[in-house]
């Protein structure tokens, strides 16, 4: 059974036509009553606003457009790295993203009122201004992306192939960020503290400026796309890096972008969103499990997956103890266990354990 | 035709010389066997070839061009390789691994048209792995899934073909049948092979010509009739056997302190 571009773009867009369903469907949920016939009404006049108009247009439509950003980006981050890894156990987080986000945003709460903090954040307003991002954002991209980048120097110099070295740099740099982040939040105190539990337990936080929802999705597809190029090269390198260049692919420039396009998108995610777990460990393996190993129509479709799950999730962590929100990490878990569970089983003849 | 050329080559890691001025050339459409004790530079031998390792000092050439001006994608359309028994991470099926064979062919393409198919189909059908084309790799045997690798390294289209012990997990029955396809690539599709192998005695039987390495740099390069001889082979390896001829080739049994039959 070979893949058809007809077939790809007829899956991707039954797939997408789900997700829009599910994201229709989710508007609609919430602790406040908002209907079609409300929202159409506009925004209101000057003395009288429509209440249901701006919780319509400020919170649920950005809120559920930023769940499937995040989502999106956190199960194709997902498939990418278990694919450059050939392991079936890493997640998005597996290279340090989470510890390096983690540890930037971390320090944005802790420094936010000193001096210096305030004139390098003045240099750097333009970013803030031309992505929509909060400084707690950027610092946590930066994070990110700088721990990224150092897990991928210390795992070249095991060797430039190796992808047990890349694996042990990423577990050491996360247990060594997480020492860090401990220390500082020890020293934090309570009123700063909250905020960055929140944002370690995985939490949508609303968008205060929509341009950031439009760059960010901009950026995520872009990546995806990228990764979609990719497709062929990702399926020879799961039979590891020596048959990959006797089969004739670049295995250094491949990795390397995989990497660099997974890490972005996966900063991205967590910048907006903080620790999400558990969509880009299950999604790739529940997606696999039902449409097969190939990566031209895995990384579309678990984008897509990704994204409506958590759409689902946050749904779900905003009525559960409504008004109150429950941060959507717990949700993520709590629901996606069972459900893999069962996927696990039904499709276990599907499965191969294979060795590396 | 000389198709390879190997001029005063050496290599070794860090302080360990593994193969050192190594010259001979291959000719187009020959069946060789790699013999050697472990660890005396067979599987080296064959990356250098490959072009996954750069010699330190020499060049291989592969049709006259030095194998490491290549580049990866021109490197695969003149060498495909097998390797030893071999599962993947995710559960690939035969054609979707048999098919990845094409890429250096498509690399700008992110599909496959029906040329590719058709080679692949093709390579399917003359390694007989067409009955199972749609089941994933990890539901095979192991006889099976080596005659996957053996299709694919077919459908990559390339003059030479290297293995690397490809039957070193398989019982004797699926070895034979290794043995026999690998000749009828050589004599229907004017492959040339280079197979490493520790089993002297099909060796003999298949091929044309045996490079034998010794684990003091050292190589013996001819007919297996004339380089096999029971004196090499129990200096190079360190054991002592029965060597005997069966109707026109040679065989040679190793044998232990403890062999029923032992040496002495």
């Amino acid at each position: 059974m070979t893949l058809t571009p007809q077939k790809l773009v007829l899956r991707s867009i039954l797939a997408g036509v789900v997700l829009l369903g599910v994201m229709a469907a989710c508007v609609w949920i919430g602790s406040q009553d908002v209907s079609l016939a409300d929202v159409l009404k506009g925004p209101g006049g000057e003395g009288s606003p429509n209440i249901q108009y701006i919780i319509f247009m400020q919170e649920r439509l950005p809120r559920i457009c930023l769940a499937a950003i995040v989502g999106a980006a956190l199960a194709c981050a997902g498939v990418v790295f278990q694919a450059i890894l050939r392991n079936p156990l890493a997640d998005p987080y597996i290279l340090g993203v989470s510890s390096g986000a983690g540890l930037g945003s971390i320090v944005a709460v802790l420094f936010s009122g000193t001096v210096i903090y305030g004139r390098i954040a003045g240099h750097f307003g333009w970013i803030a201004e031309a992505t929509g991002m909060s400084s707690l954002m950027i610092m946590a991209f930066v994070g990110a992306m700088l721990t990224v980048w150092l897990v991928w120097v210390i795992g070249r110099v095991t060797g430039r192939t190796h992808v047990t070295g890349l694996l042990l740099a990423g577990v050491v740099v996360n247990a060594f960020f997480s020492a860090l982040i401990m220390f500082l939040l020890s020293i934090a105190r309570a009123r700063q503290l909250q905020s960055t539990m929140f944002w370690l337990m995985g939490h949508m936080m609303l968008p205060e400026n929509p341009l950031m929802v439009w760059f960010s999705g901009g950026v995520v597809l872009l990546g995806i796309l990228c990764l979609l190029m990719l497709g062929n090269s990702l399926n020879i390198l799961s039979f590891g890096s020596d048959d990959a260049q006797s089969l004739g692919v670049p295995v250094k420039r491949t990795c390397f972008l995989a990497f660099a396009c997974a890490a972005l998108i996966t900063s991205v995610a967590v910048s907006l969103s903080g620790l999400i777990g558990f969509v880009g460990l299950i999604v790739p393996h529940a997606v696999r499990l039902v449409v097969g190993p190939d990566h031209r129509l895995l990384i579309p479709l678990s984008a897509i997956a990704g994204a409506a799950f958590l759409v689902v999730a946050d749904t779900i962590a905003r009525v559960v103890i409504a008004p109150a929100i429950l941060p959507v990490g717990v949700i993520t878990a709590l629901v996606g266990g069972p459900f893999f569970l069962i996927l696990l089983i039904r499709y276990t003849k599907n499965i191969q354990w294979g060795s590396t | 035709m000389r198709l390879i050329e190997f001029d005063k080559v050496s290599f070794g890691y860090e302080q360990v010389p593994i193969l050192k001025d190594l010259t001979l050339s291959v000719q187009a459409n020959s069946f060789w066997a790699i013999i050697g004790p472990n660890g005396s530079g067979k599987s080296t031998f064959l990356s250098l070839l490959s072009g996954h390792i750069k010699p330190q000092q020499g060049t291989v050439c592969v049709d006259q061009q030095m194998i490491t001006a290549m580049n990866t994608a021109q490197r695969a359309q003149k060498i495909s390789l097998v390797r030893q028994e071999f599962i993947p991470v995710f559960g690939y099926s035969v054609f979707q691994t048999v098919m990845m064979a094409r890429y250096a062919r498509q690399s700008k393409r992110l599909f496959e048209n029906a040329a590719d198919r058709e080679a692949v189909r093709a390579a399917l059908e003359a390694t007989d792995t067409l009955t199972f084309a749609e089941r994933p790799l990890g539901h095979l045997s192991g006889g099976e899934r080596q005659r996957v690798f053996i299709a694919r390294a077919l459908a990559q289209e390339t003059p030479i073909l290297l293995l690397d012990e490809p039957t070193s997990h398989l019982d004797l029955k699926h070895q034979i049948k290794i043995f026999d396809l690998l000749k009828q690539m050589q004599t229907q599709q004017g492959k040339t092979i280079l197979l490493v192998t520790h089993d002297i005695n099909l060796a003999v039987q298949y091929c044309d010509r045996v490079l034998l390495l010794g684990s003091d740099e050292t190589f013996f390069e001819g007919p297996p009739e004339q380089i096999l001889d029971s004196g090499r082979i129990e200096s190079i390896f360190g054991v002592q056997g029965y060597q005997g001829r069966i109707q026109k080739e040679k065989f040679f049994v190793p044998l232990g302190k403890f062999s029923k039959d032992r040496p002495g």
